[in-house]
């Protein structure tokens, strides 16, 4: 019962690895890549641990149950930096008034980085 | 002559790799590494220095001029920074391609910071003070200690980070670790031992010789952590802002 569920989040995490890989390969601009990559791959992470921490404990001891708990530390650790890191990554894009993609080529504006915060004081 | 030395090279090259032949196997419990010396460290050092970690035991005890001087070399490469980027007075406005229009107001990065930054503080003293039973050690919980106020410095602005750690503290932690650490070393020459001797700290301490390895190697591993939070974030201030402190990137 728990190596089918071990088995089943270990899987499930490496198949959103694989579409976090292509995604950020295949998607036609910087947003969307990293749309991809942020979401995927906190995700993929997550199940990847959930599976260790799971796994780990086939023989529960204190031991073994303070080591899951360390794994699922890393992965509340994970869980804040990756999509902050991800945050801090499009802004920067945003700011520098990367392009979004479009379907059809047609004149667009860009984004105005600095009207979005207009209202924020310094 | 390019077609000489790219011969000549080709030549020592393959000269190189062929005598590699000669070198023990990867790994090879009979080479003359693993045969003398490796085998006291594996034997003894537990015996030795109470120390179950035998990577910090080589490192900090049977090492100790080594790693003292790696500290050393930290603190020259932050000051070789310090002297090249500090106090350079600057002649124009600094011309730096799309700028960022704020400077500490993104909320969502702020709040990011304040639940990181405590966690990774305490976990960077766990792994000071468990770096002599566990993986772990001075250099590598200086570092953490350093991120964490680099990852202040990034989340909010330099100016703010700057008042809750002044350049001055910073430079005199820095001076400070390398200080505990030769200072344990001359103090227990003055005890009676050898530089960097341990033992010697067991009549001071009131503990046997062999513990006063471990506590010997505790205190190494704090002044190393020092030099190294310390250099990490120096060298972050110098270089984010390129010497005058007025602003990181």
């Amino acid at each position: 019962m728990l190596d089918a569920i071990v088995v089943i989040l270990t899987v499930s995490g490496l198949f959103f690895f694989l579409g976090t890989s292509v995604g950020l390969l295949r998607f036609p601009d910087f947003y969307t890549r990293m749309h991809a990559a942020g979401k995927g791959d906190t995700l993929s992470t997550m199940l990847l641990l959930m599976g260790l921490a799971l796994y780990n404990l086939h023989h529960p001891s204190p031991v073994s149950i303070l080591v899951s708990f360390k794994i699922m530390f890393i992965g509340v650790a994970v869980f804040i930096a990756s999509p902050t890191a991800t945050h801090a990554i499009m802004d920067a894009g945003y700011e520098i008034k990367l392009k979004q993609w479009v379907r059809r080529k047609e004149p667009t504006t860009p984004y105005a980085g600095t009207e979005r915060r207009k209202g924020v004081a310094k | 002559m390019k077609r000489l030395t790219l011969f000549l090279v080709v030549l020592l090259g393959a000269y190189l790799v062929w005598t590699t032949q000669d070198l023990p196997d990867w790994g090879d419990p009979a080479s003359p590494a693993n045969s003398y010396l490796s085998t006291h460290y594996i034997k003894k050092a537990y015996e030795e220095t109470s120390v179950p970690n035998l990577v910090t035991a080589v490192l900090a005890d049977y090492r100790g001029y080594d790693t003292m001087f790696e500290t050393v070399v930290v603190f020259c490469a932050g000051l070789a920074v310090l002297t090249i980027l500090r106090r350079t007075k600057r002649k124009h406005k600094k011309n730096v391609k799309f700028r960022p229009q704020r400077e500490g107001v993104d909320i969502i990065l702020q709040n990011a910071a304040r639940l990181m930054i405590a966690p990774m503080q305490l976990f960077a003293l766990y792994v000071i003070a468990h770096g002599h039973h566990s993986p772990g050690g001075g250099f590598q919980g200086g570092v953490i200690l350093g991120a964490s106020f680099i990852l202040l410095a990034l989340a909010y602005d330099l100016k703010s980070t700057l008042r809750r750690f002044k350049e001055n503290t910073v430079l005199f932690y820095s001076g400070l670790g390398v200080l505990i650490y030769a200072g344990i070393g001359v103090i227990s020459l003055v005890l009676g031992g050898n530089f960097l001797a341990y033992a010697a700290w067991g009549g001071l301490l009131g503990i046997s010789e062999v513990e006063a390895h471990s506590y010997g190697m505790l205190g190494v591993e704090i002044g190393v952590a020092f030099t190294v939070m310390a250099i990490m974030f120096s060298l972050y201030l110098d270089l984010a802002s390129g010497g005058d402190l007025d602003e990181g990137l």
